[in-house]
């Protein structure tokens, strides 16, 4: 059965293992940080700036999961939404290298490191992403592995 | 959690709380860092194999963090009622493994869990402690909705630094040498 959403979208068949996509870019404000601090992570050091400056921080920086949220979006607009994406299986070594700084410009690549047939759902593949994500001083921030499942245009099984 | 590292027990188990997830709160948070269909438009979503709108995992796994902070300030308000000095957490280094099992829908309410698997002193940080957590979340038929390998940090109470470790942080402080060990490390 088609998915009129996705049926222009490249499919599984359309990917290759190696493939780099460009992430672009996020500057990562003061106002934005806050907001999601106070929501998913109001540690006093992702809220207010004398706190953070007395931290092992040193500074206002992003919560590491505002730092993963904002990875996934560049790779939702630059890559997902392209792809016929059947959504996320999980991921696996997910890395916080610096903190993300108030002003900072983050970006970076993701890397298609595998692509397999779903063992148990021929409808699907499942592939593999490598974020490196970096600041505007190509220092790494994050790198984690996520697997994601796309559909298929013709039914296969597993290798 | 908020106690010394030697203070906390392997095996021993956080109840975190639960959240229910409204529709409205899936699709802001879908517009803000995962604007997929099925995350963004009910009517979309239903040409997904979801069959209809679902949270994005990152959302469920943010408000899994957010009631982990909540149970660490009660564990300190809590130790500070028994006129007890509460420990330190450190900053997270990752997390191991997630895997995404069964969706959370509108209306689906999570109920989170935190076990401590696993302690050892950290070798690159002096003083302080690596903590091993499994997060779980399952919903309201307890079915397993996520499940997570955590790293954290917890400081040592009962940590004296090696007098070798004393010189060198005192020498730091020298302004020549300090500068030079800085450019060395």
């Amino acid at each position: 059965m088609t998915n009129p959403v996705t049926q222009n979208r490249r499919h599984f068949e359309d990917l290759r293992i190696g493939e780099v996509i460009d992430l672009g870019h996020t500057t990562v404000s003061k106002e934005m940080i806050i907001t999601f601090a106070s929501e998913f992570d109001p540690f006093p050091f992702h809220l207010d700036e004398t706190a953070a400056k007395a931290s092992l921080l040193g500074g206002l920086a992003s919560s590491g999961w505002q730092t993963g949220a904002l990875s996934l979006r560049m790779l939702v607009d630059s890559f997902l939404n392209t792809v016929a994406s059947a959504g996320g299986l999980g991921f696996t070594d997910l890395k916080w290298k610096n903190p993300v700084m108030v002003g900072d410009t983050i970006g970076g690549t993701v890397t298609i490191a595998d692509l397999r047939r779903s063992g148990s759902h021929p409808q699907w593949g499942i592939m593999t992403l490598d974020f490196d994500v970096r600041n505007q001083k190509d220092q790494p921030v994050l790198t984690m592995r996520l697997a994601n499942l796309v559909e298929a245009r013709e039914p296969g099984v597993a290798a | 959690m908020t106690r010394w590292f030697e203070d906390i027990t392997v095996d021993e188990v956080f109840p975190l709380g639960s959240h229910t997830f409204g529709e409205e709160e899936i699709i802001r948070f879908a517009s803000l860092y995962d604007p997929q269909y099925f995350h963004l438009d009910a009517e979309a979503a239903k040409s997904s194999h979801f069959g209809g709108l679902v949270a994005s995992g990152w959302h469920t796994v943010s408000v899994g963090h957010r009631k982990m902070v909540d149970a660490l300030f009660a564990e300190e308000e809590r130790l500070r009622g028994l006129g007890k000095e509460p420990g330190l957490s450190g900053p997270s280094p990752g997390v191991n493994s997630m895997d995404f099992k069964v969706p959370v829908r509108p209306g689906d309410t999570v109920t989170y869990e935190l076990t401590v698997t696993g302690k050892r002193a950290s070798n690159s940080i002096p003083g302080w402690g690596l903590l091993f957590n499994k997060l779980t979340a399952v919903n309201q038929r307890g079915e397993l909705v996520y499940q997570a390998d955590i790293v954290g940090f917890s400081k040592l109470r009962d940590y004296t630094m090696p007098l070798k470790l004393k010189v060198l942080l005192a020498l730091t402080k020298v302004p020549v040498i300090g500068a030079l060990l800085k450019r060395g490390s």
